[in-house]
């Protein structure tokens, strides 16, 4: 029996992201824009911070229950995270999903240039980036900043 | 192929036979970034830009139908005036904001709803500068008109490109492996990507980027010129400048700005290594042009003025011609 499962129970239906570095649970859940599911009575979000992992050492796990990933979000998160784990639940049943990496993400992240056209006050322009999975970078389209994978975190919209 | 018919009423046009027999591959397009345009774009306008400057293609009054918005967000003189110069000659009505505090922009109007407002009042193209990086794709987004991008932040300035590639071009007869020093600020300076991402489309061109490390080129430009195997230097030792000089064909200067320098004390350490004057040129082969894209402020000494090495108010009248080509191209019946 793992520390996790006697912590929280099983959800039968929904998500568990596994394999969230340490302390990064939060950002998991700013990725997913999850505060905006606070209206839905269905949903619930579990976070485990710093649990035991063999294979980390020490992780966080969301679980999020009555509630799927999209498509488009795990493979954000598999960028960012490419160690994380992404399992549906439906009906007990755990299928382990692996989605490939995105070739463009929109709207979720700011872009580190503050003089670009996508952080003028009340400008209609959503930001939009390249990836460039072999340089480790993302790419502005608007004003071609890079920004380093691993930095997205820092730059998620609020 | 279709041919590029160059219509005068006064006559003193041409038929689109050689140079000029070319796909107009310009025409309705968005000049938002260098990284668009093809070798064949720019010679496309290099060819035309030639025939306006000879004399042989004259263009005026062939967009006498069309309306071209000039919307200036930030200051600009050599870059309005010769787009509001080259529009006039060419018949066209020009809508104009050259002062963004006496329109609805010092309101603060976005964007958005200036290139919405401009589009409704029958702009057939919109010239852009805008102190935001990608501020013309976004416009080009909203706008359903073509939009030329004047200069975007610190991010691009495409027709001064085209102008810089067409004044080496006519100055040394190919582009083709030459060896350019930019040196200044490469970093705040949005006619240095340009000019890399053009040059870019020529064989052999070897870059040297001459600047202290604050000022260095962004990455993003590093990362285009690896990706398409173009050779460049980071020269960041003052030393260095003089030992790479006899190497180069162009000395493409822009303006050092003290208040990008977060310690005053740190620009005043390297404002005097960046100076441009006939000492440091006599380490330059006797050939070297200087380019600048002025304004210039202390970078460049007059006393370059009076020597054959002074390309920069010929780069700067080329502003013109090569403009009245563009919008000719982009708006034009030809092709």
């Amino acid at each position: 029996m793992s520390a996790e499962s006697l912590l929280v129970r099983k959800i039968d239906w929904g998500t568990v992201l596994d394999h969230i570095p340490a302390w990064r649970a939060d950002q998991v859940v700013r990725l997913l824009n999850l505060e905006s599911l606070k209206r839905d009575a269905d949903v619930s979000v579990i976070v485990l911070y710093n649990v035991p992992s063999r294979k980390l050492g020490r992780k966080d796990i969301v679980k999020l229950y009555h509630y799927m990933v999209s498509e488009e979000e795990a493979k954000i998160l598999a960028l960012v995270f490419p160690q994380i784990t992404i399992n549906y639940i439906r009906d007990w049943k755990v299928e382990k999903h692996s989605p490939g990496l995105p070739t463009e993400i929109v709207g979720k992240i700011r872009c580190p240039e503050t003089t670009c056209i996508t952080n003028v006050e009340r400008e209609p322009a959503t930001p939009r980036y390249i990836v460039m999975r072999e340089h480790g970078v993302i790419a502005c389209e608007y004003c071609d900043t890079l920004l380093e994978i691993e930095r997205i975190p820092d730059f998620l919209r609020e | 192929m279709v041919g590029l018919v160059l219509r005068s009423p006064a006559g003193g046009g041409r038929e689109g036979d050689t140079p000029l027999a070319l796909k107009n591959t310009i025409r309705g397009r968005d000049i938002i970034s260098c990284r668009d345009l093809s070798r064949g774009d720019a010679e496309l306008i290099f060819s035309l830009t030639e025939e306006v400057v000879s004399g042989a293609a004259r263009l005026e009054n062939t967009l006498a139908e069309r309306k071209i918005a000039l919307i200036f967000v930030e200051p600009s003189t050599r870059t309005f005036q010769s787009f509001y110069v080259a529009a006039r000659s060419l018949g066209a009505e020009v809508l104009s904001i050259h002062d963004p505090e006496v329109s609805s922009i010092a309101k603060g109007e976005t964007l958005y709803d200036t290139m919405k407002m401009i589009e409704g009042y029958g702009a057939d193209c919109i010239v852009l500068r805008h102190p935001a990086r990608g501020a013309a794709r976004f416009a080009a987004e909203v706008a359903s008109v073509p939009v030329i991008n004047a200069g975007s932040g610190s991010q691009e300035h495409p027709t001064q490109a085209l102008l810089d590639v067409f004044t080496i071009k006519s100055k040394l007869g190919s582009v083709d492996g030459i060896r350019v020093g930019m040196l200044g600020d490469l970093r705040f300076s949005r006619t240095i990507p340009s000019l890399c991402y053009l040059l870019s489309n020529y064989s052999n061109v070897k870059t040297y980027f001459m600047a202290p490390p604050l000022l260095q080129v962004r990455r993003e430009i590093e990362l285009y010129l690896s990706e398409r195997g173009v050779e460049y230097r980071k020269v960041v030792e003052v030393d260095e400048i003089r030992e790479v000089m006899p190497e180069l064909d162009v000395l493409y200067v822009t303006r050092i700005q003290k208040e990008r320098f977060p310690d005053p004390t740190e620009y005043e350490k390297v404002k005097g290594s960046y100076v441009v004057d006939a000492r440091l040129l006599s380490y330059g082969r006797r050939e070297l042009g200087v380019m600048h894209p002025l304004p210039r402020v202390d970078e460049l000494s007059p006393e370059v003025d009076k020597l054959p090495n002074a390309w920069y108010f010929e780069q700067a009248r080329n502003g013109l011609p090569l403009r009245k080509a563009l919008l000719y191209l982009i708006l034009g019946e030809a092709g």
